[in-house]
C-alpha cells in the first residue's frame, strides 16, 4: 500500500461508498413504489439523509488524513442500508427508531476516531474494566426488566439499555490488557510439571475469575447467547496470545461441563437443545420460532422471493434475532450467502488489522473484537438456520436495536483506530511510551 | 503470535463458509419438503391467491377440484383416505398435502411467471396432477364392503401403480371444508369414533394374515429346497410343532404343494417351513418387504405402517409354525399383502408401489411423470410359477372358488385370521389373469368370517371390473 500517497484509504473508501449508496436509494425506491413506504417525503429524506452522513464522515476523515482500513466502513454501511431497508419493510416505525441509533451510532464512531486514535491509553484500566463490566451484568438482574426471555435490559426511562452488549467489549478491552501483560508468563509457564510448563494461579486467576462470573451471571439472565459469545472470544483471544491448544481444549471441556450441568438443571437450556434436534415435535410451542425460521429460508429459493412478496410476519422476532430469515426470504439463497460473505470480509479485514498491528496489545484488542463480530454474526446465523442450537443474539449492524448498533460502532472505531496506526507507524508514529514498558514485560 | 491468529481467522471463514454451504443444502434439499410441510402457514396463504389444481384419476375423472374457491371431492367419502383433504382447521392429508407443492405451483423457479402474473393482477393457477387410482374401481371396492369394516388394495403388478385403495369406514372430506359452524363438530365425532373411520385402513392397519400368508411361507420352502414343490406330507389334521398342537381345520390327508394351498392346508406349510428354518423363514419374509417401508427415505404418499415379524432369535419352533401359517406374531396391512401377491403375479419381482402418475401444467403441458422402477426381488421365477399354479388351482377347484371368472384364470389364495376382537378377519388376495396379470388385489373384511366366503367375492368384481376396460399400453 503506497503509504505516503494521501488520502489513499479514503479513495477506496470512496469508490466502495459509491456503490453502498446507489444500493441505499435503489432499495427506498423500491420500497417507495412497492408501498411500503409511508410516503415519498420520508423514506427519500430518510436515505438521502444516510448516504450524506456516510460521505460527511468520510470527507472528514480524508480531511484530518485518518488512515483507517478503507474496507470496513463501506461493509457497514451497506451492513445498515440493509437493516434500514428491511425495518422499514417490516414495519417504519422500527426503521425510524433505527435510524436515529445509526445516526447516534456514526456519532460515536466519529467521536472515537477523533479523540481516541490513542487508544493504547485503554491498556491502563484493565481491572476497571473487569468492575465496570461486573456491574453492567448484575444490575440487570437486580433492576433489569425481561425482554424476549432474557433479563438483560435496563429500563431507562425512554430507551432500555441491554448492557450485556458493552460488557463484551469490556471483557475484550481487560482480556487484552491482561494477556498483553502476562502472555509469556501463560505461554510458558513458571513451573513444570512432567515437562510441561504450567502457569500459577497468579496468572491464570484473574481470567477464570472473570469468565466464571460472567457465564453465571448469564445463565441467571437466561441469557445463554451471549455466554456463547463471551465464553468463544475468551477462548479465541487465549489462543491467539498464547497459542496453546491446550488452553482452548481445557476450556472447551469446562464448557460441554457447563452446559451439560446446565442442560440438566435448567429447563430453558433443555428446551433450546431439544428443539434444535427436532423442532417439529414441538412446533406448536418452543420449535415454532426455529420451524417459521426454516420456512422462510426454505421459501426464499435461490433468487429470492423479491422484496415485499415474503411472508414476514409469520416469523417471531423477525426484527431482532431473525431478521436473516426475512432477508432470505425476499432477497434468496443468493442474498444470504452475499450476506455472509461480507461479515467474511469484515472478518478478514479485522484480522489483517490484528497481524498489521505494531504491538501485543493493538493486536490482542483486534483480535478480540473481530472474534466477538465474527462469532455473534456466526452464533445468530447458524441459530437461524438450525445449524447450532438457536441462542437469541442480534445480527450485528442488521438486527434493530440501539444498544446493539452503538456496541458495534465501538468496535468498528476501535478497528479503525488500530488500523489507522498500522497504516501510520512506519513514517511519523512516535513510539509510545506504554509500548516500550508492554514489550518489556 | 502472528500464526495463532492466522489459525483464528482461518477457523471463523471455514465457520461461515459451512454455514453458506448448509444454506445451499437446506434450500435445495430440505426445501421442497418444507414448502409443503402442513405446519407451514404460507401454504394457507398461498392458497388464498392461486387456484389450487385438479388430482384426475387415471381416467382422467376428477377426484378434488376447486369451484367458486371451495374445494369439492365428487367421490365424497370414497376416495377420502387417500386424496385426503385441505383444512384451515384440522390440517391437511393424503395426496392433497403430499403434493402441495405441484398443486400450488411451488416447486421448481417459476420466479419471473408469477412476479409477471403478481404484477398484472392474475390469479395464479396451480398444477393438475394425475394419480395411478382409477375412480371405477375405487368406487366399487367401497360399495362391496358396504358397512362392513374392512379394506381392499388393489395394484398393477408389472409397474406397481396403485389402483384402488379402499378403507371402511370412511368420512366425507366435503365436510371437513366447509365452515365450522355448519360441520357440527364432524371431525371431532371422527376422532372419537371407536371404529377409526380416519384410518386408512388399506395401508395403516395391522392385521394377522391368516393363510393368505402361506404365499411366504411357500415361498420359503421353495426357494430353501428345489424339491419342495413335489414334497408330499400325509395330513392328520393337527401338527406337533415344538411342543404345541397346531391344528388344521380337516384332516387332508396325503396332499402336495399345490393342493395343500388350494385346501389351505396348515400341516404342510407349517412343516415345509420348520423344515427350511426359521431363518430361511424371516429372510424370505424381508425379501418380501414385510418390514420395509416402500417409501423409505422419501415422502411417503400415503401413511404406512411396515408389518412386523418377530426375529429369529425370538423365534421358537411353535412360533414358526404358526407364523408360517400367518397367526402367531404376524402383522400387515393390506397394500402389502398386495405387494406380496404381485410378486407372485410377477415372476418373483416386486415393483415400488406409486400414487402419482404425472403433473401437468395449467395449460395441460407435461412436467412431470412417474417411471416405474423395481422394488425387491422376493424369489426366484420358478418359485413364482410354482405358487402361481396353486393358486390357480385353488380358485379352481379349492377354497376360493367364490373368485372364479368364467372365461379368465384367477390365481387367488383364502384367508381366515383368528384375532380377539371376534369372528376371524376374512383375507383374499388375488390376480388375473394369471398367465399375464394386470391387476394384484388384496381384501379384508374384519370379523367376516371365511375368507372364501366374505372376500373372495370382492376381489372377483374387483378383477371382472378391471378386466372389461381395454389393455393399456
Amino acid at each position: 500500500m503506497p503509504v505516503g500517497v494521501k488520502n489513499y484509504f479514503r479513495k477506496i473508501e470512496r469508490k466502495l461508498l459509491i456503490l453502498v449508496s446507489i444500493y441505499t436509494l435503489l432499495g427506498a425506491g423500491v420500497l417507495y413504489m412497492l408501498g411500503l413506504a409511508p410516503s415519498l417525503n420520508v423514506i427519500i429524506i430518510g436515505a438521502l439523509i444516510t448516504v450524506f452522513t456516510f460521505w460527511a464522515l468520510n470527507y472528514y476523515w480524508s480531511l484530518m488524513d485518518y488512515r483507517g482500513d478503507p474496507f470496513l466502513f463501506p461493509l457497514v454501511a451497506l451492513f445498515a442500508s440493509t437493516s434500514l431497508i428491511f425495518l422499514c419493510r417490516l414495519n417504519p416505525i422500527y426503521a425510524a427508531r433505527q435510524f436515529v441509533w445509526l445516526m447516534g451510532g456514526l456519532l460515536v464512531l466519529l467521536t472515537m476516531t477523533r479523540l481516541l486514535t490513542n487508544y493504547w491509553v485503554l491498556a491502563h484500566y484493565k481491572y476497571i474494566y473487569a468492575l465496570a463490566g461486573i456491574v453492567g451484568l448484575v444490575l440487570p438482574i437486580f433492576f433489569g426488566v425481561e425482554q424476549g426471555g432474557a433479563k438483560s435490559w435496563l429500563d431507562l426511562g425512554f430507551f432500555s439499555l441491554q448492557t450485556s452488549e458493552f460488557v463484551k467489549i469490556l471483557l475484550v478491552l481487560f482480556l487484552a490488557s491482561f494477556l498483553t501483560e502476562n502472555r509469556l508468563l501463560l505461554t510458558e509457564g513458571t513451573r513444570t510439571v512432567m515437562g510441561v510448563g504450567l502457569p500459577t494461579i497468579r496468572e491464570w486467576g484473574p481470567l477464570v475469575i472473570m469468565w466464571g462470573v460472567s457465564l453465571i451471571l448469564l445463565i441467571f439472565q437466561k441469557d445463554l447467547g451471549t455466554g456463547l459469545i463471551y465464553f468463544s472470544t475468551f477462548l479465541f483471544i487465549v489462543y491467539a496470545s498464547t497459542g496453546r491448544a491446550s488452553y482452548v481444549l481445557i476450556g472447551g471441556l469446562m464448557f460441554l461441563t457447563g452446559a451439560g450441568a446446565s442442560y440438566s438443571f435448567f429447563h430453558h437450556v433443555r428446551m433450546r437443545v431439544e428443539i434444535w434436534l427436532d423442532p417439529w415435535q414441538h412446533i406448536e410451542t418452543y420449535g415454532y420460532q426455529v420451524a417459521q425460521s426454516l420456512f422462510a429460508i426454505a421459501a426464499g429459493g435461490i433468487a429470492g422471493a423479491g422484496i415485499g412478496a415474503g411472508l414476514p410476519r409469520y416469523i417471531p422476532a423477525v426484527h431482532t434475532d431473525f431478521i436473516f430469515a426475512a432477508i432470505t426470504e425476499e432477497l434468496g439463497l443468493a442474498g444470504g450467502i452475499a450476506l455472509i460473505i461480507m461479515y467474511i470480509i469484515f472478518v478478514y479485514r479485522g484480522f489483517v488489522i490484528a497481524l498489521q498491528a505494531g504491538d501485543d496489545f493493538s493486536s490482542l484488542l483486534a483480535v478480540g473484537i473481530t472474534s466477538l463480530m465474527g462469532l455473534q454474526s456466526f452464533i445468530i446465523l447458524a441459530g437461524v438456520t438450525k445449524m447450532l442450537p438457536l441462542t437469541g443474539v442480534t445480527l450485528p449492524f442488521i438486527s434493530y436495536g440501539g444498544s446493539s448498533l452503538v456496541a458495534n460502532f465501538i468496535i468498528l472505531a476501535l478497528l479503525l483506530n488500530i488500523s489507522h496506526a498500522n497504516n501510520t507507524i512506519r513514517e511519523e508514529r512516535p513510539a509510545p511510551a506504554l509500548e516500550s514498558e508492554l514489550q518489556a514485560v | 503470535m502472528r500464526k495463532n491468529i492466522r489459525h483464528l481467522c482461518f477457523a471463523l471463514i471455514i465457520s461461515f463458509a459451512i454455514l453458506g454451504l448448509y444454506m445451499g443444502y437446506i434450500n435445495i434439499f430440505m426445501g421442497p419438503a418444507l414448502a409443503t410441510d402442513p405446519h407451514n402457514r404460507r401454504l394457507a396463504a398461498r392458497e388464498a391467491g392461486i387456484h389450487r389444481g385438479t388430482i384426475y384419476d387415471r381416467r382422467g375423472e376428477p377426484l378434488a377440484l376447486t369451484e367458486d374457491g371451495e374445494r369439492i371431492y365428487p367421490l365424497g367419502e370414497k376416495a377420502a383416505h387417500v386424496i385426503g383433504f385441505v383444512s384451515q382447521r384440522y390440517g391437511r392429508t393424503g395426496l392433497e398435502s403430499v403434493y402441495d407443492g405441484y398443486l400450488l405451483a411451488m416447486t421448481g423457479e417459476a420466479g419471473m411467471e408469477e412476479l409477471i402474473d403478481r404484477l398484472m393482477g392474475r390469479t395464479r393457477v396451480g398444477n393438475d396432477i394425475t394419480v395411478t387410482i382409477d375412480s371405477r374401481l375405487q368406487s366399487l371396492a367401497m360399495e362391496l364392503l358396504g358397512d362392513q369394516r374392512g379394506a381392499v388394495a388393489a395394484l398393477d403388478p408389472a409397474t406397481g401403480a396403485v389402483l384402488a385403495l379402499a378403507s371402511t369406514p370412511s368420512f366425507d372430506p366435503n365436510i371437513l371444508g366447509q365452515p365450522r359452524d355448519a360441520q357440527n363438530n364432524y371431525y371431532e365425532t371422527l376422532q372419537g369414533d371407536e371404529d377409526s373411520p380416519l384410518l386408512n385402513r388399506a395401508s395403516q392397519g395391522a392385521y394377522p394374515p391368516g393363510s393368505v400368508f402361506k404365499l411366504v411361507a411357500g415361498a420359503t420352502a421353495l426357494e430353501a429346497d428345489g424339491n419342495a414343490a413335489n414334497k408330499r406330507i400325509k395330513c392328520r389334521g393337527s401338527i406337533e410343532a415344538g411342543g404345541f398342537q397346531l391344528p388344521d381345520i380337516a384332516v387332508h390327508g396325503e396332499v402336495d404343494f399345490a393342493r395343500a394351498m388350494s385346501v389351505s392346508c396348515n400341516s404342510f406349510f407349517a412343516t415345509v417351513s420348520m423344515d427350511a428354518g426359521k431363518d430361511a423363514f424371516y429372510r424370505t419374509a424381508q425379501n418380501f418387504g414385510l418390514t420395509k417401508n416402500p417409501w423409505e427415505g422419501s415422502r411417503s404418499e400415503i401413511p404406512y405402517r411396515p408389518g412386523s415379524l418377530s426375529k429369529p432369535e425370538e423365534m421358537d419352533k411353535a412360533m414358526l409354525a404358526s407364523s408360517a401359517i400367518g397367526q402367531g406374531e404376524v402383522l400387515v396391512n393390506p397394500l402389502q399383502m398386495a405387494l406380496i401377491t404381485a410378486a407372485v403375479a410377477n415372476s418373483g419381482e416386486i415393483m415400488r408401489p406409486y400414487l402419482l402418475e404425472s403433473v401437468h401444467g395449467p395449460s395441460g403441458e407435461p412436467l412431470f411423470r412417474t417411471a416405474p422402477g423395481s422394488w425387491l426381488t422376493a424369489m426366484k421365477p420358478r418359485s413364482a410359477a410354482v405358487i402361481r399354479d396353486a393358486m390357480v388351482k385353488t380358485v379352481r377347484e379349492g377354497t376360493g372358488t367364490n373368485a372364479a371368472i368364467p372365461g379368465t384364470t384367477v390365481a387367488g389364495k383364502t384367508g381366515s385370521a383368528q384375532n380377539p376382537h371376534g369372528d376371524a378377519h376374512a383375507w383374499f388376495v388375488a390376480f388375473a389373469p394369471a398367465e399375464n396379470p394386470r391387476i394384484a388385489v388384496a381384501v379384508i373384511v374384519e370379523n367376516g368370517g371365511t375368507g372364501g366366503r366374505a372376500a373372495a367375492p370382492i376381489a372377483r368384481e374387483i378383477i371382472r371390473e378391471e378386466l372389461k376396460s381395454p389393455v393399456r399400453p
